[in-house]
């Protein structure tokens, strides 16, 4: 070993006190001076005074001295501390390639853990961390929604903000002249780009007088549908394009990266409303509010004065009275936090998942390096022994676990990149943000960070106790029989700790997974089988008549229903669990009845053809809605079952009549249909009710969802409705369509994704347990075979060996499995949420989940037991 | 280095070449360093004792010398210098260079016409 010499040296040069060193080789020239001054006969004080005066300015040259020394043994200590560390990188490169298994399991199981962490870190970073690309994002506030009535009435009364802007997002068909597109796309109030600080990057953006009802014609174009549509020229300012069938002129075209509110948008058209229309500016809901907060005022001032203002406004509803809970509960947020919603909570899931992964993979590579560090025990001691430092040594195998903990990030980073490509791809829709995650220098920087992180977490414990010699073992050549029992400990104590993080994540997938299946079996109410759907946007300007919306939708429906193979068809304005469909105020005869009361809220309103129920196999009670339900005959309403129950709990609803909440004539309930599942299978709200297409109110766009139910297979219907639609109105635009089976399956595709992550996270953390023990056990068994040896020669049954090794397995487990199981209980309430139809604290969930990890420990522990059996005692006595 | 060239009654750098001389004889500290050129010049060169530090420390950072704690006469702990190889190269070439300028210098003033 050539680099002897060099640990001696450590010995020798315990870091020199320089100060003290100037000052004694001082003192030692003018005491020698007066020395000899005193010899040659001065008398003391004047030998003192003397030697003083041949030195001259003493505290000059030693704070000059002093000053230099300093500079020099500090760059010395760097030249030092770099040489070391390049040479403690050259020897772990060596042995790492002298343990060639070794090293690739602990960079493979690093690598998983750390890519793992850096993918799920870019989601993070791209939609919780960084800013919004927007001026100054801390400063804009999600104010809530409401109607545009309250939009105006807000933006006079709030002084928080220096700007409030509106926004609400719409799917409308664009017409180039070539093609009608549905285009995801947003109605914005025009002081919107500025409250939000961007501005076009072609063209202008919208004038104050462009919100004004009648001037409002024009258009602003996404990057996207700019290149895509029209091929990225700049002439595209001042043309004419139709949206919903009325021309608008395009005057600026947005940045690539401006993507708001959703990264689907790819439209702006100026928010207008009408004052005089009473009804559209006070009924309609859902536009959201946004502010720019004023300089000087944090968010607090700002929630505390909408929580004040916004009340207040109750009076201001011309129609109704809203009730004493009249936004009460408005949140007022971050503008980040209001478009991230509850996508924020879920990644922090997955992130702390996927760090519970890194750390069980910590805690094996930190059990191979204690095996390990047993293993290269007399390389260690003969070190010491020749003048290696116990600093010195653990540095060196800290270095050697740094360079693992490197060379696995290295392939983590690899991993990464693939991974996040593929979680972009498999991220379901409406996830906020997902066209920024990349792995980018956060990230990377971040993986630097978790690489350090994780290697020091590693490597210190075991080199601390890889450096802890007992006297004897320094030149104890000879080898113990029991091997140091404190080891065993710590190794324990690391699995068992593994086991704990390895349940709390099992148990959390467990709970996902069964709330996953648990919402897969939720009956919808109708049925899906062989029902298709097709959403139609004729372009609304064209028609604005409902008596052509009805005469289209008539066409399509005769035709489709003409089809070989189509047994039932029907329309209707909002599809279940594919969009919300909002509910509304009603009256009630005989109970509720003044609409300057508190009136009771129906949860979802849909307008149907006749023939819905029978297509989506929903059955009626009483009668279902006839094509003679037309606008000038009685007004018909056909309710749910809730409803029925709520407000006619004894006798039957039919025939009694509820009303908008505005003056309007009573609807006779004619039927009544048991309670489906609207917004999504999650729904838990009840009360519905359908009018008749022909009887809809005024405020029913033209937009509806065609349904068709075939005797086979619906898939094949698709080309058949696009090509009907197209011939009945080319300027109609088709989209989204599903069949109903495949609108379920995607409706859950949040939780399918998450469940799939959690659940891949947790496999990882079972497997890297199993391995932990079987590892741990493996090399207890290996330590001990002497031990074994003589028990097994001095008659102990083989039986009892095995007892002795699985039982130590599953006292680990068992010990691990109970910490888990505490852990579980308090961290599987944040999962609370995400959860459907079982209870965080499911009782069989956290009773089967530590009983498998026991029979993992026992299998896993089962081959080193079953080799600890066979150990020959002769042999093991033998042995060295 | 920043250490602050103090020579005395000496001309730049000829501290230097002392010290590199005296070393010559052996190991040295600080204090025989100063009394053998003390000595030696018969106190003609004076010099103020406390610049001899900082000189040896730019002829250590230069290579010239080495330095090493040890015993000194009287058993105190004292700091040992030591002329190294490139010191003695050093030393050769300056003493060169100052015998040929003296000698110059020395004619000049001993020509015609005398001083006084």
């Amino acid at each position: 070993m050539t680099e002897l010499p060099r640990w001696r040296r450590y010995l020798r040069f315990a870091r020199p006190n320089v100060t003290a060193d100037v000052d004694d080789e001082l003192a030692f020239h003018i005491e020698m001076r007066i020395q000899r001054n005193i010899e040659l006969g001065m008398p003391e004080d004047e030998a003192r005074r003397d030697a003083a005066k041949r030195f001259g300015d003493v505290s000059l040259v030693r704070d000059a001295l002093v000053d230099h020394d300093k500079r020099k043994q500090s760059a010395a200590g760097r030249r030092e501390f770099m040489a070391d560390f390049i040479q403690d990188l050259r020897f772990g490169l060596r042995s790492l390639r002298r343990a060639p298994g070794f090293a690739l399991a602990a960079i493979l199981t690093l690598a998983l853990g750390i890519g793992a962490n850096a993918a799920i870190f870019s989601v993070v970073d791209a939609i919780l961390l960084r800013p919004l690309p927007f001026e100054r994002p801390s400063d804009l506030v999600s104010i809530g929604s409401g109607s545009g009535g309250e939009f105006v009435a807000l933006r006079e009364r709030l002084r928080s903000f220096s700007q409030i802007a509106a926004y609400v997002g719409q799917t409308h068909p664009i017409d180039d002249g070539q093609e009608a597109l549905r285009v995801e796309g947003a109605a914005i109030t025009t002081n919107l780009l500025r409250t939000l600080g961007v501005s076009p990057m072609l063209g202008r953006d919208f004038t104050e007088e462009e919100g004004r009802l009648g001037d409002n014609g024009v258009l602003l174009l996404g990057y996207g549908l700019w290149q895509r549509q029209f091929g990225s020229s700049p002439d595209v300012i001042g043309k004419r394009v139709l949206v919903e069938g009325l021309p608008h002129t395009v005057v600026g075209v947005m940045p690539a990266d401006f993507h708001f509110p959703n990264k689907d948008a790819q439209y702006w058209q100026p928010y207008t409303f009408n004052p005089a229309n009473v009804g559209l500016t006070w009924a309609v809901g859902g536009k959201r509010f946004i502010g720019r907060l004023a300089p000087g005022v944090v968010l607090s001032q700002a929630q505390r004065e909408v929580r004040d203002v916004w009340p207040t406004l109750r009076r201001l509803n011309p129609l109704w009275d809203p009730g004493p809970e009249y936004r009460r509960e408005v949140r007022t947020t971050r503008l980040q936090d209001d478009l991230v919603g509850t996508t924020g909570r879920l990644l922090w899931i997955l992130f702390g998942c996927v760090l519970l992964v890194l750390l069980i993979g910590c805690v094996n590579v930190a059990n191979l390096l204690l095996a390990r560090a047993t293993a290269r025990e007399r390389e260690l001691s003969v070190r010491a022994a020749l003048g290696g430092g116990r600093g010195r040594l653990i540095r060196q195998l800290v270095t050697e676990s740094l360079l693992l903990s490197t060379l696995g990030s290295l392939l983590g980073i690899v991993l990464a990149y693939v991974s996040v490509k593929w979680l972009v791809a498999v991220m379901p829709a409406g996830v906020p943000r997902a066209h920024e995650i990349v792995v980018n220098g956060t990230v990377l920087g971040f993986t630097a960070l978790v690489a350090v992180a994780t290697g020091i977490l590693f490597g210190t414990i075991p080199a601390v106790r890889a450096t802890n010699f007992g006297t004897t073992s320094v030149v104890g050549f000879g080898r113990r029989i029991t091997a140091g029992l404190s080891h065993h400990r710590v190794s324990g104590f690391l699995v068992a700790g593994e086991m704990a993080l390895a349940v709390l994540l099992v148990i959390g997938a467990t709970l996902l997974v069964r709330s996953f299946s648990a919402l897969r079996q939720v009956e919808p109410g109708f049925q899906t089988t062989h029902v298709i759907a097709a959403r139609v946007s004729p372009p609304g300007g064209s028609y604005e008549d409902r008596a052509r919306v009805h005469s289209l939708y008539t066409a399509i429906l005769d035709r489709l229903s003409a089809t070989p193979g189509v047994r039932s068809v029907a329309a209707v304005d909002k599809l279940p669990i594919a969009q919300t469909i909002w509910g509304i105020a009603a009256r009630v005869e005989g109970q509720f009845e003044d609409a300057k009361r508190p009136l009771p809220e129906i949860n979802h309103w849909q307008m149907v053809t006749p023939r819905y129920f029978e297509t989506m196999g929903i059955p009626v009670r009483g009668r279902p809605f006839a094509e003679s339900d037309r606008a000038d005959q009685l007004p018909v309403t056909i309710v749910s079952e809730g409803v029925a129950r709520k407000f006619w709990p004894r006798g039957d609803a039919v025939g009694k009549r509820i009303g908008y909440p505005y003056d309007s004539p009573w609807l006779t309930i004619v039927g009544v249909v048991p309670d489906t599942k609207q917004d999504s299978l999650r729904d838990t709200t009840s009360l519905s009710m359908y009018v008749p297409w022909q009887q809809g109110t005024r405020m029913s766009g033209s937009e509806m969802w065609v349904l068709a139910r075939s005797s086979s297979e619906p898939g094949a219907l698709a080309t058949t409705m696009r090509r009907i639609v197209r011939e009945v109105d080319r300027s109609a635009a088709v989209s989204d369509v599903r069949t109903m089976d495949a609108v379920l399956s995607s409706s859950v595709q949040k939780a399918r994704f998450t469940m799939l992550l959690v659940a891949a996270f947790a496999l990882a953390a079972l497997l890297l347990g199993a391995v932990g023990i079987y590892g741990v056990m493996s090399y207890l068994v290996g330590q001990r075979m002497q031990e074994m040896g003589i028990r097994i020669a001095l008659g102990a049954p083989r039986a009892g060996v095995v007892r002795l090794v699985v039982g130590r397995a599953a006292m680990l487990a068992a010990a691990g499995a109970a910490v888990g199981l505490l852990a579980a209980f308090f961290a599987t309430r944040s999962l609370a949420s995400l959860l459907y139809g079982v209870s965080a604290t499911d009782p069989l969930t956290f009773f089967l989940v530590p009983v498998v990890f026991l029979i993992v420990a026992v299998l896993a522990s089962a081959a080193p037991a079953l080799r600890a059996t066979r150990v020959d005692p002769v042999r093991a006595l033998r042995a060295d | 280095m920043p250490l602050r060239q103090d020579p005395g009654d000496l001309l730049q750098g000829t501290l230097g070449i002392l010290i590199l001389k005296s070393l010559l004889l052996g190991a040295a500290h600080g204090f025989a360093i100063a009394r053998w050129i003390e000595e030696t010049t018969a106190d003609v060169l004076t010099i103020e004792e406390g610049s001899l530090y900082p000189a040896l420390r730019r002829l250590e950072d230069r290579g010239w010398v080495t330095s090493e704690w040890g015993l000194s006469e009287n058993n105190r702990r004292a700091r040992f210098y030591t002329i190294t190889a490139a010191g003695r190269r050093h030393l050769r070439n300056e003493a060169t260079v100052w015998l040929r300028y003296s000698q110059a210098v020395t004619r000049v003033l001993r020509a015609a016409p005398a001083i006084a």
